[in-house]
């Protein structure tokens, strides 16, 4: 049988770094950061954290009489990246397409600013009861399923939770149903909205969130950098439109790319330790998937968290997979400046990866000032590069949990 | 003093944006456009309005379709939930 193919053909972002694909490219290639402190309320005053918050205004994406009171934030996030995508496709859907096309999305921790709420209210205010529509707004599928009911989509309908790399596989699954027929189109996915107190508290307890730049909070996070010491939560949606290649070209359709490989692996030997073995198992996969050898990719943009331990481990994986190749590559990791969004992060850095493909230039590892002789890849150091020279990118996302997804695209002719 | 019915209509008008008039005793739900979630929502209002706590019953939709069958639980609740002279000064 043959596999149909899939292209991009919309994006949709609500980011740290604005919330159009456009303004967020051209940021990160100025080696802009959204990383700074923030305070919030917490129970015993007010506190601070180093992260990436998104600018968001709720009422310009719900317009009255639309209401917010039953969506959380990370459903908001998500309903209004999918519209700015499904727009950005200038697709016109007749009933019958509307059968045909579906919603895959991720997300790491989901609803978790309702559930805090809710527990705060329960225990401290009213034991008694809490808001009605508490179960639909925290129910893991309800972003995906506000964006079925908003745009009338009756294709499958799936959420995907696998931490960091929830949203890039979201995509890649999303790709397979267009391929193996049971879809025609998808809109994929994910988000994140981590920064409420308790999770920030939970982050915190595990140790891996970056020292604050005193000096500097907008340098905190320093993927392969020698000092670097740890990642920085961001927030926010990336949504994709993917379509069966021969329609959209029928259609006239701009398109940002074909989505050419998926690979997906799991390390199956530590929660949280990320493994070398893991991560080159689901590059090669992708490779393979695409029918591509490492000497098709031009960019990886990299999961590069910023930890001690993913940035050393990530660049072996890749120089196992791309061999010599991997010191003639740009690979770069975007969460220097929109930080971790956990999982949204997938589907932000894939977008950003096929915007550096569609416009041939290259954002940046910003904060990269102290090279560790264990990252000794082309990192892209320092701002961005244009005039590029990219007919294939890959983007990373590996996960706590041990799930690794590469998603990999290539230029297509019009 | 306020009656049971117009207390329940100045929740719908004011979360619906209904019109006062269209909320008879004798309107479905359906008729005023209320779904089985609007229904949910309304009686979380209708508790804090009346001080009273709807009990739990998973068929309660099927049992509310009129403005009056809500009015006629308030009715029932508030003298087994509220002591008298507390019901006397509302």
């Amino acid at each position: 049988m043959t596999l149909r193919r899939v292209v991009v053909t919309g994006l949709g972002v609500i980011s740290p770094l604005g919330n159009d694909p456009g303004t967020l490219f051209s940021r990160l290639l100025a080696a802009e950061s959204a990383i700074r402190l923030i305070t919030a309320d917490g129970p015993r005053g007010q506190y601070s954290v180093i992260a990436a918050p998104v600018e968001f205004d709720p009422a310009q994406y719900f317009p009255p009489p639309q209401k917010t009171d039953n969506l959380d934030r990370v459903s908001q996030f998500s309903i209004a990246a999918a519209a700015m995508a499904l727009k950005d496709s200038t697709i016109r859907l007749t009933d019958d397409d509307k059968r045909r096309f579906g919603v895959s999305w991720g997300t790491g921790m989901g609803a978790a600013n309702t559930l805090e709420e809710t527990y705060i209210q329960l225990l401290q205010r009213d034991p008694d009861r809490v808001k009605p529509m508490t179960v639909l707004t925290v129910m893991n599928n309800a972003a995906s399923a506000h964006i079925a009911i908003q745009h009338g989509l009756s294709g499958p309908n799936l959420t995907y939770s696998c931490a960091c790399s929830s949203s890039a596989v979201a995509i890649g699954e999303a790709c397979r149903q267009i391929r193996h027929g049971y879809a025609d189109a998808m809109i994929a996915g994910g988000a994140e909205a981590p920064l409420s107190f308790g999770l920030v508290k939970a982050w915190e307890a595990l140790r891996v969130l970056a020292i604050p730049d005193r000096a500097n909070p907008p340098a905190s996070c320093r993927p392969f950098s020698k000092n670097r010491s740890g990642l920085v939560l961001g927030e926010g949606a990336a949504m994709v439109v993917l379509e069966e290649r021969e329609a959209a070209i029928r259609r006239g359709a701009r398109l940002y790319g074909e989505l050419v490989g998926y690979g997906s692996s799991n390390d199956s030997s530590h929660i949280t330790k990320p493994s070398v073995d893991g991560q080159a198992h689901a590059m090669s996969l992708a490779l393979a998937d695409a029918g591509l050898t490492p000497s098709d990719i031009d960019y990886v943009n990299a999961h590069g968290t910023g930890t001690a331990l993913n940035d050393v481990t990530e660049t072996r994986a890749i120089k196992q997979v791309f061999g010599e190749r991997a010191y003639k590559i740009p690979v770069s990791s975007t969460k220097s400046m929109h930080g971790h969004l956990l999982g949204g992060a997938g589907a932000m850095e894939f977008v950003i990866a096929l915007l550096a493909m569609h416009r041939q230039a290259v954002p940046p590892t910003a904060h990269l000032e102290h090279p560790d002789p264990e990252c000794d890849l082309d990192y892209v150091a320092g701002r961005g590069r244009r005039d590029q020279n990219i007919h294939g990118i890959m983007s990373n996302s590996f996960a706590f949990g041990g799930t690794n997804a590469v998603l990999i695209a290539r230029q297509t002719e019009q | 003093m306020t009656t049971t019915l117009e207390a329940v209509r100045e929740i719908l008008v004011k979360k619906y944006s209904l019109p006062s008039e269209s909320i008879k005793p004798e309107a479905t739900l359906d008729s005023l456009k209320l779904d089985s979630l609007d229904l949910v929502e309304t009686l979380f209002e209708v508790e804090d309005e009346f001080h009273i706590r709807v009990p739990q019953d998973g068929s309660i939709n099927l049992k509310i379709a009129t403005v009056q069958d809500i009015v006629d639980i308030v009715n029932r609740l508030v003298p087994q939930q509220i002591p008298a002279q507390l019901v006397s000064d509302h």
